[in-house]
């Protein structure tokens, strides 16, 4: 009889335990409450320890706005658009910002009716997009605008002056062709050993090498004709045979950060994003790199195909979105409106990086920060004259992607010739519906 | 009359022990089936759907399958995933069998190398791929220079891309998982009887055959269990090709089932076809050892 006893309790506390944890995400309905009857807002970002600006930002706009509650949701840089797009299928979401890195990332969150159209919103407060420089333009899907940019990264020439002083050669100009830039990395090269100099360093990411060739403005990764990649290609290919830059290979096998390949003082030009200025500025203060190495650093505007205006380079955004699931859908978007204008732009600045509205005032903060190179050049090639965005917006965004991330390996690792490479990136383009 | 109430009793008895069972099996089943079971089953209607995750699922089908056999990337990683397992299951078997007959013997300092043999098994295989990374560098790598030394070779291998990559998938798990077959394996060898040597010996076989027809028929069934884990294991493999190849962006060299299915699942979020793929896999991964399961059955009846 006892036993019997026994059983039955163990039954009921299953069945009451499996019945507790099942109705557990039932709570959440209706206005999130936060403490003291603010407002609850949840942001969605990525390395929130490492990246100064989402809490200066969050903080900054909690001391003017005392109702609202903003607390930050991390889901960490390596995987953050697969992860915040699983986090934001289907409904139960609670996330009611949502911080977009990437241009496929925001037309998968689209695709998937997750964040809102924002026109409303932006005919309501009388944004004017024109301060975003028609960067808008170029994310706006069937004349709908889903996020607001905050931040805006162009790409330059990073390059270390003292390579350049000890060779006794000219500092690359803010006017080259890519074949001006090749010679220049080819002169400054040194493949003696024990005083290797590397002319040029790409980073193993695709669009080190497939976008210099949308630079033109005629061509872009939606095209699904990718013949326009191929000098680009032979340039890097015939760089590397040359011990002009670092193999491929190599990169990958080491997961070697371009940072810290710039840090080790043998890279004269790298074609990097203005994303590494935070980074190198922070690491040459903390003494983790060397200043004698690579403290005399300065930038060079990007290089540009030829007949095409000095100054063209290219850009990544990063944006704001408001969740569809959101309860407070008011409150975030003037979260939202806040970080994308006047004021959210100079805390961002303060960090060293690029706000999406760029005038005098916000380049005149980056510049002046400690460290930064103080020499006209680098402070005309703060202004670039015309920006493509590295990504622009498409529907099958992530599968091509997907495809030309696969054979640019296969090029880079010479597993195929660039014609090869190129035909298969057509053709496999060319399937997807 | 009396054998009816026995007959009551008796059911009385054996229902309240199954009772008791289910009790005990449950928090482990219900577990099972709502992060798993379910999973699958949906899995299964998925793969003939077109899903991203969010909008109304449309039913397609067998259009996912039919656009399976015709895509490039789907096929690159099935052949792949063919060859490392190709690879990897017959020579890890045999050398963790010859690990686990050579440190039967008496020898000095058995239990020692024993456990040097298990230590790849322990390690983080982050740690573990990131050194395997150091060890084969193409141009700086001490692997690479031993084989220059001795060859001269012009072009030393590329470890981590084209067709090599396959035997650096190979080659790695062979490293990480024989120690932990050789334990296995040991388990087996210890468990065959004495007797039968002796009896072996009395007549007259010598250490080639005792080994022919004593240790091999009584492993049969490690062997079988060895064999179906390491198959299974094997189409898995996914955190080793994405460690090893050291980039999002594989080659159609390197991708492979697993990592087909994520990519198609979690950055394109095209669900319904990433189900049809990992369908295919569990179809393939069925086959086989569905195959594995009949021929022992075959030679246990011998």
């Amino acid at each position: 009889m006892k036993k019997r006893w026994v059983s039955i309790l163990l039954c009921a506390t299953m069945i009451i335990t499996a019945g507790l944890t099942g109705c557990g995400g039932n709570t959440n309905s209706g206005k999130k409450e936060g403490t003291e009857g603010k407002v609850h807002l949840k942001w969605a970002m990525w390395d929130y320890s490492l990246i100064d600006y989402w809490e200066d930002l969050a903080d900054e706009y909690m001391k003017t706005h005392p109702d609202i509650e903003i607390e930050c949701v991390d889901f960490g840089s390596n995987d953050y658009s697969n992860v915040l797009a699983t986090e934001m299928s289907g409904s139960g979401t609670e996330i009611d910002i949502v911080s977009i890195k990437d241009v496929v990332s925001y037309a998968t969150l689209i695709e998937k009716n997750a964040i809102v159209p924002l026109d409303d919103y932006i005919a309501k407060d009388n944004v004017d997009l024109a301060k975003f420089n028609g960067v808008t333009d170029q994310v706006t899907v069937d004349g709908k605008l889903y996020e607001l940019p905050f931040r805006n990264d162009v790409w330059w020439i990073f390059y270390n002056k003292d390579i350049f002083d000890e060779k006794g050669l000219e500092y690359p100009t803010n006017d080259m062709t890519w074949e001006e830039y090749d010679k220049l990395a080819r002169e400054v090269t040194d493949t003696n050993f024990g005083s290797e100099v590397y002319g040029a360093h790409y980073h193993p990411w695709p669009s080190t090498v497939q976008l210099l060739g949308t630079l033109d403005g005629e061509h872009s990764i939606l095209d699904k004709k990718y013949d326009f990649m191929k000098p680009y290609y032979e340039m890097v290919l015939k760089q590397e045979d040359d011990g002009v830059c670092m193999k491929y290979p190599d990169l990958i096998t080491e997961g070697l950060h371009y940072s810290a390949a710039f840090s080790n003082g043998n890279i004269a030009m790298m074609n990097m994003g203005s994303w590494a200025v935070t980074t190198l500025l922070t690491k040459l203060s903390s003494g983790e790199f060397d200043p004698e190495l690579c403290g005399n650093w300065a930038i060079a505007s990007y290089p540009h195909a030829e007949g095409v205006e000095a100054g063209t380079t290219l850009g990544a955004i990063t944006g704001l979105s408001v969740a569809q699931e959101s309860d407070n859908k008011d409150e975030a978007w003037d979260f939202i409106n806040w970080v994308s204008g006047e004021e959210g732009a100079k805390v961002l600045a303060k960090t060293g990086n690029f706000p999406a509205i760029s005038n005098d005032a916000v380049r005149q903060e980056i510049s002046s920060m400690e460290g930064f190179p103080q020499d006209e050049q680098s402070m005309e090639a703060l202004n670039y004259k015309k920006m493509y965005l590295e990504t622009p917006y498409g529907k099958d965004l992530s599968q091509i992607n997907e495809v030309l991330g696969t054979y640019h390996s296969m090029i880079m690792n010479r597993e195929c010739t660039v014609e090869e490479g190129i035909t298969k990136m057509n053709e496999e383009t060319a399937k997807i519906q | 009359m009396k054998t009816h109430t026995l007959n009551e009793r008796e059911k009385k008895r054996k229902r309240r022990n199954n009772l008791v069972a289910y009790s005990f099996i449950a928090p482990n089943f219900i577990g099972f089936a709502v992060f798993t079971l379910v999973p699958i089953v949906v899995a299964f209607y998925m793969a003939f759907c077109q899903w991203d995750g969010s909008n109304p699922a449309k039913f397609i089908g067998f259009d996912n399958f039919i656009n399976l056999t015709k895509d490039t990337f789907f096929l690159n990683a099935l052949l792949n995933t063919f060859l490392y397992c190709l690879g990897t299951v017959p020579i890890t078997m045999i050398i963790s069998l010859g690990l686990a007959v050579l440190l039967n013997q008496k020898i000095k300092g058995r239990g020692l190398i024993r456990a040097i043999a298990c230590f790849p098994y322990v390690g983080s295989i982050i740690a573990v791929t990131t050194v395997w990374r150091m060890l084969f560098h193409p141009t700086k790598g001490p692997v690479n220079s031993i084989l220059f030394d001795l060859f001269q070779m012009d072009s030393l291998p590329q470890w981590f891309s084209g067709r090599l990559i396959i035997l650096s998938y190979i080659l790695f798990s062979l490293w990480k998982s024989m120690g932990y077959y050789m334990v296995i394996y040991l388990a087996g060898l210890q468990g065959i009887p004495n007797e039968l040597y002796e009896a072996a010996e009395l007549d007259g076989a010598g250490r080639w055959q005792k080994f022919r027809y004593v240790t091999w028929p009584q492993l049969r069934s490690t062997t079988f269990f060895v064999v179906i884990i390491l198959t299974i294991g094997c189409f898995k493999i996914y955190d080793t090709a994405v460690l090893l190849s050291g980039t999002n962006n594989m080659s159609t060299s390197s991708m492979v089932l697993v990592s087909f299915i994520y990519t198609k699942a979690f950055t394109n979020w095209n669900l319904g076809y990433a189900s049809a793929a990992a369908i295919c896999l569990f179809l393939i991964v069925l086959v086989v050892t569905l195959i594995q399961f009949k021929n022992e059955s075959k030679f246990s009846n011998d």
